[in-house]
This record gives C-alpha cells, structure tokens and sequence, in this order.
C-alpha cells in the first residue's frame, strides 16, 4: 500500500499521461506495477496507469523484418509468442523465461522493467546483445535510440521524464548467429548474482560480429566492448573461448557485494564466458 | 476512488484508496481464500486470475483491475477445478494447506491453456508457488492426475 497516492489516473493518450506525469514531480507511471506496488515509499502521491494507451502489441514488422514489441507488454505474453520465438532460435524467449516467476512475468511489462531497472536486470544484457532499439515519448516527441548506447548513457535522466513507448529488435540477415543467455542466482526464486547475454555472427568461419553483455557485476548490465573487438575476425574454436573468458574476467568492471565477492564474480565471469561462446560455437555448427 | 470489475463472475463496485494493493481489497471484502503471505511476490499465497492468468495480488494495485476479469479460489466451481481439488486431497498434497489457494490458481490456469502439461511445464507453472510442507512432489502428481481425468472424460473414457 502506498499510503501517499492520493490520485490514480487512466489517461487516455501518450500526450495525456506525459502532461499528468509533468505536472506532479512525485507521480509515476505504471502498467505492470510489480515494483511498485511492492514499495512502501512515501514519496509516490500520484500513479499515472498508462496501460491502456494500445502499447501491447507484438507483431513481426514485414516491411522492416523487426520485432516490434509495446513497451506495456507482458513479458510471459513474448515468452509464448511465436514471433518473439524467431529470434536466433528462440533466444529471445527462453532467455526471458529466466525472469522471475510465472505469475511475476504475467503482470510485469517489458517497458516497465527498462525505466527504472534493477541492477541485477535480465533485460539489460539480454537485449544489449541484440540489435534493439528503443523509442520513447519525450516532451511531445518520439525519440529513438540504439538500446545500448541509450543504457551506456545516464539513462537515468533520459528516460526519467519520459514514455518508453516501443523496443524494435532487428533479426541478423547474414551469416550464423546464434545467441545465448546465462543466469547465476542463489536459488531458482533469486535474482541474479550475475548474468551474462553473448551473440556471435559467423560469417566464413570467422566472427564478423560479436556482442558480449554483463549484469549484477553488482553493477547494471553493459556491454563488455574490449571481448566484442578482440573476437571479430577471429576464427570460433573452443581455444578463442577460454582465450575470451580470461580476458573478459580482466576488463569487466567487477564488484562485491552481499551476494557475492568480486573474486567470485572473476570466476563465475570467465566460467559463464568460455559456456556462452562454446555453446554458440555448436550452435552455428548445427545450423551450418 | 470507485473500481469496478467483475469479481468470480459479478460485476462489482468498490470504493479502494488510489494506492491500495488488490490483496487488502479482496481479503476486506470476503475473498479469504487469498491468504497474506511475503507480500513481496515470492510465495504465491495470494495468487488470482486476472484475465484468466496467474498474478499475486500483492503486486498489483486494486486501481489496476478496473474493468478486468477478477477469479479466486471462492469463484472456482467448474469441473476442472472440482476435479483438482479431488486430486490434491486424494495425493495428499494438502498439509498444513496455507499454499494450496495459490496452487490451485496456478494449476487452475495451467490446465485451462494446456491440457496435457509435461512434469517440465507442471513445474514451470507452480514454480512462483512456495511450499514449506510438501516437496511440490504429491502436488505435481495430483496435476497430473487431473490432466489424465479431465483428458479421459474428454475422450469420452
């Protein structure tokens, strides 16, 4: 219970629910309302529902060949779908069923779980290895940016005064790719003490594009961008992943904290490394 | 604030606080069968259909199921749900039984998307359901045993 709110309001456009949302400092946006509902801040006096404002769709884009996904759909309804699960062989989906639980990932949106993430987030490394792009509503406009570089940034600020309204994923339309999610935690219930997304692309056996993301370093997840240069051009062999592992385990910005030491998160970073590329590495071999 | 949805099938009207949490409001109003329990989303004592999928009602604000389909353990009277309460009895997957509101939900919007779940999916669904007492052993059974039930009387068996 949020014994503050004193308004809960139904706008019925983008335009509406911004013009509320600037005319309090302490109201909030909400759709699925996990978080929030589960806080007992003083600070929220007005919640803004923006969950009927249409942004539930998720359809394939044929002209552009993108995933397009309404930032208030829930994440189980793109864990189900058949379009989501193009997406490198089913990346998208089953990387997303590693979300919480069934009844968490039944009310939680995908759009609510990027405005304010937690640090442990399986969003942030899962859709940084993708091409994702992010469109939001910003004072009476919608802006798009590349999704990593917008949560490289302080996007914080960005995206504090404004909608997320839109992720566009774009499908690989050369070579293998192939793409895979790992998740450490204490228990299945837990969060993630860390978590590691990792795309390559194949092309002549050699890797034309790599893309390697981290979380809950205790930090939120981002883009390790030394492995990605140090693995393009290189030939995918079992040796190049232990060679990878042991150097993202030197350059990603690593922490400690109450669920694990930073010596820990080494290993665990080299040992989730060297799985994610092996595992891709077989992967593209099926597929070729 | 006035909400209005429709609560096991009648549509109903309440005056709730803008901030409130659709738990204390189905709990104030009858609907006992959704227990208290982390209030953190962990456990799943307070789970409900909204829309026919199973949420916890302790991370949901009563504001938020206006003009939804609400459905509890107390609305659950077809056959499916007979069906599996008999089965939770006879595996003997009730114990101390603060959980099993909860389980049935779960099991309940299981069964109602898919008819004939693998161990894997039945485990999958309950897996936002905490149980201190059973293992979850005699209730994925009981699963089973319904979906073979409510599969033969299908059939025609």
């Amino acid at each position: 219970m949020l014994k503050n709110v004193t308004e809960y309001y139904y706008p019925g456009s983008l335009a509406e629910a911004s013009e509320l949302h600037d005319r309090e400092s302490r109201s909030f946006f909400i759709s699925g309302g996990t978080a929030l509902a589960l806080s007992d801040s003083t600070r929220p006096v007005e919640l803004i529902d923006i969950s009927r404002l249409g942004l539930n769709k998720l359809k394939l884009d044929r002209a552009s060949g993108n995933l397009k996904i309404g930032a208030t759909t829930k994440i189980q309804r793109i864990v189900e779908s058949e379009a989501a699960r193009s997406v490198l062989g089913g990346f998208l989906s089953e990387s997303l069923e590693e979300i919480g639980s069934y009844p968490v990932r039944n009310a939680g949106t995908l759009g609510g779980s990027l405005v304010r993430p937690f640090p442990w987030s399986d969003v942030i490394p899962i859709l940084s290895v993708l091409e994702t792009e992010v469109t939001y509503f910003h004072e009476g406009d919608k802006k798009t940016r590349e999704f990593s570089k917008l949560y490289e940034s302080d996007f914080r600020s960005t995206l504090n005064r404004s909608i997320i309204t839109e992720l566009s994923i774009s499908l690989p339309e050369k070579g293998n790719a192939a793409a895979k999610f790992i998740k450490f935690s204490r228990s299945e219930f837990d969060v993630a003490a860390l978590n590691l997304a990792c795309r390559l692309t194949v092309e002549d056996g050699n890797i034309s594009e790599a893309r390697l993301s981290i979380g809950a370093r205790p930090m939120t997840g981002e883009r390790i961008e030394k492995v990605e240069n140090d693995l393009v051009g290189e030939k995918l062999t079992g040796n190049l992943a232990k060679e990878a592992a042991i150097f993202a385990a030197d350059v990603t910005d690593l922490g400690g904290n109450d669920k694990l030491s930073k010596e820990y998160r080494e290993q665990l970073v080299k040992k989730m490394t060297e799985e994610a590329i092996v595992d891709i590495k077989r992967e593209v071999a099926n597929e070729s | 604030m006035k909400v209005e949805f429709e609560l096991n099938g009648e549509e109903k009207s309440f005056d709730v606080e803008p901030g409130e949490v659709l738990l204390d409001l189905l709990r104030d109003n009858g609907c006992k069968s959704v227990k208290r329990g982390c209030e953190t989303g962990d456990c799943g004592a307070c789970m409900v259909l909204v829309n026919g999928r199973a949420m916890t009602s302790c991370t949901l604000f009563a504001a938020q199921v206006n003009g939804r389909e609400i459905r509890t353990v107390e609305g659950l009277e077809d056959e499916l749900a007979e069906r599996l309460k008999e089965s939770l009895l006879e595996a003997g997957a009730v114990q101390c039984g603060f959980c099993i509101p909860g389980v049935l939900i779960s099991a309940y919007s299981l069964l109602s998307r898919k008819e004939n779940p693998t161990e894997e999916e039945i485990e999958a669904a309950l897996d936002g359901n905490l149980c201190r007492c059973t293992g979850y052993i005699k209730q994925i059974e009981a699963i089973k045993e319904t979906s073979n039930k409510i599969g033969g009387s299908r059939d025609g068996r």
